[in-house]
């Protein structure tokens, strides 16, 4: 037994490894879109959006994830959504809390660019849609780069809490190990050098991001 | 319509409990994560290497691993090393750890953003390198560093609801608990949000009510209605947050 034990469940963990890494994916693929879009339509001022939009950043930014996560899980089954699973309702949860998030930051980086360059382009004759490809969001790639990645390591790091409503991955599969072979200390400790080895290189990456746009 | 909420309502005196221990819990954690940031952000600037060594070794390990995974090692591990906590102390233990690490930071960049010139001058005045820190140091990282540190009291509240994994009865566990018995999702988690909207809501308006009040000249310029708390994000970043 011993380390042999932890060697053993190797596969295991590469299965918690597997489900940590397509949630992490999946939801930074969705909460980017959704951040993205919120922010683009918070910034355009359209008339009726603005309140309802408000009120979804609120809800997401001020209340913890975790009770979204049971919130839909339970939710979904609630309403008798059966096709909602722990992998979908964890996606839903994740993406409308990290869309939140991210949406904040990409409003940020929105109203960095000048209001000139808006003005500009309106008066050349682009469309709306024109203006915001073309002209305002490849402006604020360098600001908002290094705080988008800061928030892809946080999650990373948010989507450990699937483990509550059942989703393995690799919090969840750790206990699973434990469950058959004991050894909590060591097993806890490998599934975090997992996780340190996943989000450490993604925080330098943002330091060396973030000190280039300080000192271009 | 509101029989379901009636009845959910109908376990106030386990929500109110749950609350307060949310509460307590959260107060607790933020002032030994204070003590910890402030210890390690003067660890991270010592003069000696080992030490300055540890402090990022804190940092890093907690800021690239979950906060799930700290309260488990904390709960479920330790005690096989020998070292046992009850829930509660638990709860505390891995909360005040994790923000102590994002605190560390935030106060190393408050130092950090003190001008030289103010040192130069305090110690050119003839002040102990304990009075400097005292009197002109931390004064002024005072106002860099409240906006992100109420911000990350905030975060340690909602961050608060992962203790009810290991069973610690505080509003999300409750919740849980009430929701396997009666089976009414909706109100029951509609119930728990409201609660967290309501507890990181009123921390941020007090938060805001001292700052105005502590501040001089205050932290923003007068008639802008700003809330001290949810900084835009990319102001934190650059300030190192």
């Amino acid at each position: 037994m011993g380390w042999q034990g932890i060697l053993n469940s190797s596969g295991i963990l590469f299965a918690g490894f597997v489900g940590t890494v397509v949630l992490s994916i999946a939801t930074i693929v969705t909460g980017t879109i959704l951040g993205l879009l919120v922010a683009v339509l918070r910034t355009a001022h359209i008339r009726g959006l603005g309140v309802p939009l408000r009120i979804y950043l609120e809800v997401f930014r001020g209340s913890p994830l975790l009770v979204q996560m049971l919130f839909i899980y339970f939710g979904a089954a609630y309403l008798g959504l059966r096709f909602v699973e722990t992998f979908t309702a964890a996606l839903i949860a994740l993406t409308l809390y990290e869309g939140a998030l991210i949406s904040e930051i990409f409003r940020a980086g929105i109203e960095a660019v000048p209001k000139g360059q808006r003005e500009a382009s309106r008066s050349l004759g682009l469309s709306r849609v024109q203006i915001e490809r073309y002209v305002i969001l490849p402006q604020t790639a360098t600001i908002v780069l290094p705080p988008l990645v800061g928030q892809y390591i946080g999650l990373v790091k948010d989507t450990a809490l699937a483990a509550a409503i059942g989703y393995f991955e690799l919090v969840r599969e750790g206990q699973a190990i434990i469950d058959r072979i004991g050894m909590p200390i060591e097993v806890f400790a490998v599934v975090s050098v997992i996780y340190f080895v996943i989000c450490y290189p993604m925080s330098l990456f943002a330091r060396r991001l973030e000190l280039r746009t300080l000192h271009p | 319509m509101f029989a379901p909420w009636a009845t959910v309502l109908g376990y106030w005196p386990a929500l109110l409990n749950a609350l307060w221990m949310t509460a307590t819990m959260s107060v607790l954690g933020f002032l030994f994560a204070f003590v910890l940031g402030l210890v390690g952000a003067l660890s991270r600037r010592s003069r000696f290497r080992a030490i300055r060594f540890v402090a990022a070794a804190y940092v890093e390990t907690i800021r690239n691993t979950p906060v799930l995974l700290q309260v488990f090692m904390i709960y479920f591990a330790l005690p096989e090393a020998g070292i046992r906590f009850d829930a509660f102390e638990a709860g505390v233990a891995a909360l005040a750890i994790n923000a102590g690490a994002y605190l560390t930071e935030i106060i190393r960049a408050g130092l950090q953003a003190v001008p030289r010139g103010q040192l130069e001058a305090a110690r050119s005045l003839g002040l102990e390198p304990r009075d400097i820190l005292r009197s002109v140091v931390f004064p002024q990282a005072l106002r860099t560093v409240y906006p992100p540190v109420i911000n990350q009291f905030i975060q340690l509240i909602l961050g608060s609801s992962l203790v009810s994994q290991i069973a610690l009865k505080e509003i999300t566990n409750v919740s849980q608990t009430i929701n396997s018995q009666t089976l009414l999702t909706m109100p029951v988690f509609t119930i728990a949000l409201v609660l967290y909207l309501v507890l990181s809501n009123v921390t941020a308006l007090l938060a805001d009510v001292v700052a105005r009040r502590a501040f001089k000249p205050p932290l923003y310029p007068p008639g802008r209605r700003r809330r001290v708390v949810f900084v835009d994000p990319i102001g934190q970043m650059v300030k190192g947050g």
